[in-house]
């Protein structure tokens, strides 16, 4: 089984005005390999990077990949999604032989974006979708917001309290930027920019970037002492057409089902100790959470208001801070993810520490799609 | 601490041009795009219903994506109930605007059309609502030749 055995990150930052995409990128990488001790020009055998071109700026992004990795004249590939799609990608490449070491990089530098708006709308349908409105696409999740909230008797306060736990956790996290501690009741007053969705509720974006190195059984317990195992992986998608997908993360129950099977993990609220999640919204916590079968469809907003899922709760949800309290990371949000759960597992997640021995990182495709991806990692 | 500057241009010495990327694309609506919109001028709506489960589709398409069988096409009302809104305010570049969004299942289809609420004072889950069009001489093939819905 490849376990992780290096990992490095530059951010989470608002903003990266005194560096480029390409030398975030670098500093995660130099990091990462000094966490895992090798040298990318000896060592690694292949080198998967996550990107999407729109959000770059520029088209086929996997030719601008190779030198700040130290991947020039090395296997490289680019994968067009999130992170925990390219560490399932460097997870096969490694089963099935071909690498003994893979590096997994993913990164956002949102804030070049100028037009955030305009590109997340060329995801949109165009025939179907695209000419309906000028409105920010935002519009689409708040949509999936008043479906799943009608359906299942969600109550605003239970949405609330995603944003006041993860912008709390946040403050304990020094690369989240969006920390703040807030009530229930300051949340609830804040104003609507897509009813029944508030301004609070939607992660603003970050700029970030992570390099993971990934290696084969035998050789991650000689590199370093503290391999964290992939022990399951999967991802899944429901379809592109919005009149026949469940708006309901089908797509997180049948990826967490299929990275579960691989773990070996039959009853995850039991063995699951901690669990990331994709928050980029924040009523998609609660419908995550769910869908990756940590709490009851009709007791998740309980269960949110005991603080079940707090820091110091029974099953600690996004003690990171998520995606309220670190940003949008773009294809890099599983890449977050996947770091809290690898540094808390390693016990190496400072003031925000919990006790965990099996984590689980989730992401979504973010709007407008019904696809994403789960990994299971353990010690 | 909740709002921070995300707009880079207010944080450099040296403000960057910037690039933009001219992209224009003509997006065929394909076989059963043009049949619906070729249809609309007649102030008709039409569905497709796979030939093999009997699923019956809007948007209509000629495949069934669940068994990947063809599909035949079929006249339904247009009307519909609403299954989820929202009140948009910011616009694509989070400028200030106002827009009921609605996302309504149609009649006698088991799919459903995504398309703006208009002339209503209020809207709820669960409201009937029926299609406005535009002009046959205004109509350019496309989604917005239905200007929007209303309440029934
Ligand atoms: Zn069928």
């Amino acid at each position: 089984m490849p376990a992780v055995v290096g990992v490095g990150y530059y951010g989470f930052n608002t903003n990266t005005p005194d560096m480029s995409w390409k030398e975030i990128m670098y500093e995660a990488a130099v990091r990462a390999y000094e966490d895992a001790g090798i040298d990318p020009r000896r060592d690694v055998d292949s080198f998967v990077t996550c990107a999407e071109d729109f959000y770059e700026g520029f088209a086929i992004f996997d030719e601008f990949v190779p030198d700040q990795l130290g991947a020039v004249v090395k296997p490289t590939c680019t994968v067009c999604a999130d992170f925990l799609y390219g560490l399932a990608t460097a997870y096969m490449q490694i089963e099935s032989g071909l690498a003994d070491i893979a590096v997994v990089e993913a990164h956002s530098k949102a804030s070049d974006m100028k037009t955030f708006g305009e590109i997340i709308r060329h995801a949109m349908d165009p025939i179907w979708l695209k000419g309906v409105t000028r409105a920010h696409p935002y519009y689409f999740a708040a949509l999936e917001m008043s479906y799943y909230m009608n359906k299942y008797c969600i109550s605003e306060e239970a949405i609330a309290e995603v944003v006041v736990k993860n912008k709390g956790n946040a403050i304990l996290n020094e690369s989240a930027p969006y920390g703040a501690k807030l009530t229930v009741e300051s949340v609830l007053n804040s104003p609507f920019v897509f009813y029944p969705m508030r301004k609070i509720e939607i992660a603003e974006r970050a700029d970030g970037a992570i390099v993971f190195v990934v290696a084969r059984d035998e050789i991650a317990r000689k590199i370093t002492d503290s391999p964290v195992w992939i022990k399951g992986i999967g991802w899944w998608s429901e379809t592109s057409s919005y009149d026949t997908r469940s708006f309901e993360a089908l797509y997180a129950y049948k990826a967490g089902k299929m990275a579960y099977k691989m773990a070996g993990i039959e009853v995850p609220v039991k063995e699951i100790d901690i669990a990331e999640i994709d928050d980029r919204f924040a009523f998609k916590e609660l419908q995550h959470i769910v869908a990756l079968q940590l709490a009851g469809k009709f007791e998740v907003c309980e269960l949110m208001r005991e603080g079940y899922f707090s820091r110091n709760g029974s099953l600690p949800v996004n003690v990171s801070g998520g995606n309220l309290g670190v940003g949008n990371l773009l294809e890099a949000t599983g890449a977050q993810k996947s770091l809290e759960v690898v540094l808390q597992l390693r016990r190496e997640a400072g003031r925000r520490q919990i006790d965990c021995e099996l984590g689980v990182a989730q992401c979504w495709r973010y709007i407008p799609t019904a696809s994403g991806a789960v990994a299971v990692f353990g010690v | 601490m909740i709002d921070k500057i995300v707009d880079p241009e207010k944080l450099r010495h040296f403000p960057p041009g910037g690039g933009k990327i001219e992209l224009y694309w003509l997006y065929t609506s394909g076989k059963a795009g043009n049949e619906f919109f070729r249809k609309l001028r007649e102030g008709k709506f039409i569905a497709a219903r796979c030939k093999k489960c009997g699923r019956r589709y809007f948007p209509p398409r000629i495949f069934c994506e669940f068994d990947f069988s063809e599909t035949e096409f079929f006249e339904i009302s247009g009307e519909g109930c609403v299954e989820a809104f929202t009140i948009a305010k910011l616009d694509l570049n989070e400028n200030p605007m106002e827009e009921i969004i609605a996302l309504i299942k149609l009649e006698g289809t088991d799919g459903r059309i995504l398309h703006l609420i208009g002339e209503a004072k209020d809207v709820c889950i669960g409201m009937k609502v029926k299609p406005v069009l535009k002009k046959v001489d205004e109509m350019t093939g496309t989604i917005s030749d239905i200007k929007y819905f209303k309440p029934v």
